[in-house]
């Protein structure tokens, strides 16, 4: 990480070779926070001094631009770096607040059938070789782009709301990423009163189904809305829980943070007599 | 008689589209019109959730288009309402199971059996997007107040547009505290920025939460103000002049009271 951040173009040509992780975030369903988690992730692992790089696979519907308020400086897009027309470095977007962090934009006239799965994943290999993270934001669905977006990533993180009907398509995304090396969850949208009242599932219930390795909890917040129409990612506001919660999770992609995900639960009747016990608090 | 075709889309998931769809039908089924929702998202099917058929699913819709079954038999009666029925996704194979020939034809097929096709589109334009349209006459389009959303959608119109469809438009999950504070976009700058016919707003509601994980229609729920909104929703579909109420953030009196507006 140190010589990571000695480097004064971190992701530029001259670099020296890296072999960065490629890691798609995916969860089958839309809306469910996938490119929130992307740019939140991706700016937070950028702020610890590592070189980022994310991609917006969603040719057609990109907004990974949008989240982070970079869609006015996007000049060339990921189709034509594939197609040959320029190089990575013209494309690459340098994201406004963090240096280290950059964007590739989805082509936003083009289809998904547009991009050869081939030479996607070779794009994604490329990077690796000049970044310590490549992100890749998924679209939503199994077609093309889901195959053009995984392709590349030897990770996975699978975004996943307290809902039943996301929590069945994360289960079919689960099956079709096959052997990756890492599939890990990050439960999205929680909301601990609604989940106390029993009218929404528990994280538990949704690991339940899914039995993955959990990255964290994020509960539900209007911030996620406003940060979104700014612009601006949580991660980058001190204040904000939710940023506290990604940052906490990109620590542990990093490996710098081997702590338990919290899970924001108000205490159960049985947490309270435990710990009038002398029970774990 | 031929029923009225209508896609439910948005570009971007997460919007709505399988709720709006089931409570719409769940309306219209209410009103006495036969209603058959069909969910064109193979391979990621959550329509028989939302209304909590799942279990009866025997056949899908791409065993109908590889003629392993009858039409008729693939289509699932709702538990409540007699004139409701989904036509079920394939959950284990993929949007090109189907082409867009196919699907229309399936489609133009359920034209005699009901008034209503409500087609559930999956998220996205790649190839379940071109299914669901192909099979439509008329479409929905369902956003959310955020940027994104509505950046999606004004795409989805743009590809509705070509196709010569006529386009009316939910905005879902309006938060009118949110947009009191201008913290969120008002309906009215949504319908500004697409350009469509408004059809609906509704609300953002935890009941909505609740009553999908339960599988059950919000129009079947007393006193709910959700419900009520798809009611209406319904009758503007039906033709008839509903006005529209402006969604207010419940102030101190309307807290104690109970008191929504809505559209």
């Amino acid at each position: 990480m140190r010589e990571l951040q000695e480097d004064p173009a971190p992701g530029s040509s001259s670099a020296p070779r890296r072999r960065g992780r490629a890691i798609v975030v995916t969860s089958g369903k839309g809306g469910v926070g996938k490119t929130t988690t992307t740019a939140n992730l991706g700016t937070a692992l950028a702020l610890t001094g590592a070189a980022v790089a994310l991609i917006d696979a969603d040719v057609g519907l990109r907004n990974l631009d949008i989240v982070l308020g970079l869609e006015a400086r996007v000049r060339n897009h990921v189709l034509d770096v594939l197609e040959g027309r320029v190089t990575l470095d013209d494309a690459l977007v340098t994201d406004k607040r963090v240096p280290t962090l950059r964007l590739l934009a989805a082509a936003q006239t083009r289809e998904k059938d547009d991009v050869d799965t081939e030479a996607m994943r070779a794009l994604v290999d490329s990077l690796r070789d000049r970044f310590d993270y490549v992100l890749i934001d998924c679209p939503a669905g199994i077609e093309k782009g889901f195959t053009n977006a995984i392709g590349g990533a030897d990770e996975a993180i699978i975004v996943c709301t307290p809902e039943v009907a996301a929590v069945r398509d994360a289960d079919r995304v689960v099956g079709l990423l096959g052997n990756r090396t890492s599939i890990k969850l990050i439960v999205n949208r929680l909301r601990p009163d609604l989940v106390r009242r029993g009218k929404m599932l528990s994280v538990d219930d949704v690991n339940a189904i899914l039995r993955l390795p959990l990255l964290g909890v994020i509960a539900d917040e209007p911030g996620v809305i406003i940060s979104t129409n700014k612009g601006e990612p949580l991660v980058l506001d001190d204040a904000s829980a939710t940023g506290a919660a990604y940052r906490a999770i990109a620590g542990r992609i990093a490996g710098t943070d081997t702590s338990t995900p919290e899970i924001p639960l108000p205490p159960t009747l049985f947490q309270k007599l435990g710990s009038f016990f002398g029970g774990r608090r | 008689m031929s029923a009225r075709r209508i896609v439910l889309t948005s570009g971007k998931g997460g919007v709505g589209k399988t709720t709006a769809t089931a409570n719409l039908g769940a309306a219209l089924a209410k009103r006495g019109k036969r209603v058959i929702l069909v969910d064109a998202d193979i391979g990621l099917r959550n329509l028989d959730l939302v209304l909590g058929l799942e279990k009866r699913i025997v056949f899908d819709l791409v065993e109908v288009v590889e003629g392993r079954c009858q039409l008729r038999q693939a289509l699932i009666k709702d538990k409540r309402f007699q004139s409701l029925a989904i036509l079920p996704a394939a959950q284990t194979r993929d949007k090109t199971a189907v082409s867009e020939t196919q699907f229309a034809e399936v489609v133009a097929g359920l034209d005699e059996l009901c008034d209503y096709v409500l087609i559930d589109c999956p998220a996205g334009i790649e190839h379940g997007f071109r299914n669901a349209v192909a099979g439509a006459a008329e479409a929905i389009v369902v956003t959310t107040p955020e940027v994104s959303a509505i950046r999606d959608a004004d795409r989805v119109i743009g590809k509705l547009n070509e196709r010569g469809l006529p386009i009316r438009l939910i905005v879902n999950r309006i938060r009118p505290d949110m947009v009191r504070t201008g913290d969120m976009m008002s309906v009215d700058d949504v319908v500004d920025i697409l350009g469509v016919k408004l059809l609906g707003m509704i609300p953002d509601d935890e009941e909505v939460i609740d009553t999908t994980n339960r599988g059950e229609p919000i129009v079947l729920v007393p006193d709910s103000h959700l419900g009520e909104i798809f009611e209406k929703i319904a009758r503007r579909l039906e033709g008839e002049n509903v006005a529209f109420t402006t969604l207010t953030a419940p102030g101190f009196f309307g807290r104690l009271f109970g008191q929504r507006k809505a559209g």
